[in-house]
């Protein structure tokens, strides 16, 4: 009875599984280049986890790379997809009106009557017309367990989902099928044997971490191919779905880049020449001891040379910043104007981690930054969970390294014992350089203190130096403690004490 | 093998003065869609005799056809006239079914 198999591609049985790219930014590096070409995939998840998004933007970006497809919607309308497209800024109806996609409203009527058994055939002769007219390899079925509830019976369902997938693998086509789920994560036990008839499943689950809604997805199998196996957080944003892997961030041991000024030459001194361009700093202390004026005096030099850097701030305004470092002499406003200085407020509660990091890194592949300051990554942990805080930190440390962009952190300590806390959201690991602020309390008066605690590759000072800030920046000098005594030689050395 | 075919069931009937138009989508020769034929021969023979147009459309030769009516599901009977907006999904085995879609009432079953 069934039709003999037309055009389905010979499909070389070599280990080199053909693929189909999604150009879903980051999905393709997790799926080792796409999903199974001629293959059917399932991706589940509950109401809400972005399957269909997922699923259009498989269909809208094959469409643009020269690979017609089909969506069939059988959930929402098809007005409403374009509608939902249009929000991300594709224009599906220019696509349709070329031939390169077809979008079809498979929604049951509900004045339908039902009398007696039926199955899906209308819905397969379809999508072979259409394919056959458009040459459309890519179709997708959202979602198609609503269609099947028409049936009202698990065993008529299975079946009928049995002949869906042996239809489209027959046909060749690259499909995906997204199916609702209800559970904490998997297929309920309504559809878990698609996943044995699937060649590839991705979960998708959205969770709520401290009141903060965070998506995640997971490749569940992927027969026949490798796969990235980690739980990938992920985000839909103004252009689309957006995975950020893990994978894409390798910390790569280069060698540091050349040593670049801090404008002072003291702190220049302690740090053993300066910072390294493309390296991860730690400033850290307890609020007040004068972080932000640090890493601003230091990035005003750094402007003063034409570089170009960029501020997120989580702390405040950036009509308060510009105006707070007036007063230690830290003019940024004619950077600001000259386009080399840009400060970005954020507002860690307004988003999950991951749209937070998409957001900056789009900024920073536009603004290009030499040098990036995250004021402060003790605020980030106000972005959902402590774990996601940690993503989010070692994903953008990851990418800007690879681009050679210097990163200040600042980190906000809590409590005198600073020294043991700075390792700030547990990101010391990937930093090249740690800076210690803290307040000291000599009996009579409250001094600033600065330590290079850390500083990879240099001969930098492990002394205490007092820090002040003045109307010009800040000073620093060799640290006398309680009794008077001069703790460095190197000022001496150099006839500054 | 089914084709579109047009049929016109003529004969003095006890059906109701309404005229009915019909178009039954089958899927080529597969149990459902032969079943769904027999029936529907049956079923207007028995009730719409005389004033019945029936048209069948097999998916798989007319795709463009199940398209525009939105048939994604085999066999369906499509109510054109009167315009009841009424679909039938299935092999009409339940003929009560097909009478309260058409809106005929009190016939005998």
């Amino acid at each position: 009875m069934k039709k003999p198999v037309s055009t389905t591609k010979g499909v070389p049985a070599s280990q080199e599984l053909p693929k189909a790219r999604t150009y879903i930014s980051g999905l393709d590096e997790v799926l080792r280049g796409g999903l199974p070409e001629g293959r059917t995939t399932l991706v589940s998840g509950g109401p809400g986890c972005g399957k269909s998004v997922l699923g259009l933007e498989f269909i809208y970006q094959g469409a643009l790379n020269g690979e017609p497809g089909i969506f069939i919607t059988f959930e929402e309308s098809a007005a409403a997809v374009r509608n939902n497209a249009r929000t991300l800024g594709w224009d599906l109806e220019k696509l349709e009106k070329e031939g390169r996609l077809f979008l079809m409203e498979g929604r049951v009527n509900s004045r339908v009557i039902l009398s007696g058994d039926f199955n899906l055939k209308g819905l397969l002769a379809i999508i072979e017309g259409q394919a056959r007219t458009m040459g459309a390899r890519r179709v997708v079925l959202d979602s198609l367990d609503v269609i099947l509830r028409l049936y009202n019976d698990l065993a008529r369902e299975s079946e009928e989902l049995n002949t869906i997938y042996e239809w489209l693998y027959d046909k060749g086509l690259t499909s995906l099928i997204t199916v609702k789920t209800f559970g904490d994560s998997g297929l309920s036990s309504r559809y878990s044997f698609l996943e044995f008839m699937s060649d590839c499943v991705i979960l998708l689950d959205q969770r709520m971490l401290d009141q903060v809604a965070t998506r995640r997805l997971r490749v569940l199998k992927y027969r026949g191919s490798g796969f990235g196996r980690n739980e990938y957080p992920c985000a839909i944003t103004g252009d689309g779905f957006h995975l950020i892997p893990l994978s894409s961030m390798t910390l790569n041991s280069d060698s540091l880049g050349r040593k670049f000024s801090t404008g002072q030459p003291d702190f220049d001194e302690i740090l053993g020449g300066g910072f390294s361009q493309g390296s991860s700093i730690i400033l850290s202390g307890s609020t007040g001891t004068g972080k932000t004026t640090m890493a601003c005096s230091t990035m005003l030099a750094a402007c003063q040379r034409g570089e170009r850097v960029l501020y997120i701030n989580f702390e405040e305004s950036e009509r308060a910043m510009l105006e707070n470092m007036l007063s230690p002499g830290i003019d940024l406003r004619p950077m600001v104007k000259a386009g080399l200085f840009r400060i970005i407020p954020g507002i860690p509660e307004a988003m999950g981690a991951e749209e937070h990091l998409l957001r900056f890194m789009s900024i920073i592949d536009e603004f290009k930054p030499d040098h990036l300051v995250v004021d402060a990554i003790s605020s980030t942990r106000r972005m959902g969970s402590i774990q996601a805080a940690y993503e989010y930190l070692v994903r953008l440390g990851g990418s800007c390294k690879e681009k050679r962009i210097t990163c200040f952190y600042i980190n906000q300590t809590e409590g005198s014992h600073d020294l043991y806390d700075i390792s700030g959201m547990g990101v010391s690991s990937f930093t090249d350089a740690i800076i210690l602020l803290r307040f000291f309390d000599t009996g009579d008066q409250v001094r600033r203190q600065i330590l290079v605690l850390k500083s990879r590759g240099t001969k930098h000072s492990s002394h205490y130096y007092e820090m002040m800030i003045t109307d010009q920046g800040f000073e620093l000098k060799p640290f006398r403690n309680v009794l008077g005594t001069l703790r460095s030689q190197q000022f001496e050395d150099r006839g500054e004490a | 093998m089914s084709q579109p075919v047009e049929k016109t069931g003529k004969g003095s009937g006890d059906g109701k003065d309404k005229f009915y138009r019909l178009r039954l989508f089958l899927a080529d020769s597969e149990p459902n869609s032969l079943l769904a034929r027999q029936n529907l021969d049956l079923f207007c023979e028995t009730y719409l005799k005389d004033c019945y147009v029936l048209e069948v459309v097999d998916v798989f030769q007319d795709f463009r056809s199940a398209l525009e009516n939105g048939v994604l599901v085999t066999p369906a009977l499509v109510v054109i006239e009167p315009q009841v907006e009424r679909m039938i999904f299935g092999n009409l085995s339940d003929t009560r079914k097909i009478l309260e879609a058409l809106g005929i009432e009190g016939a005998r079953v």
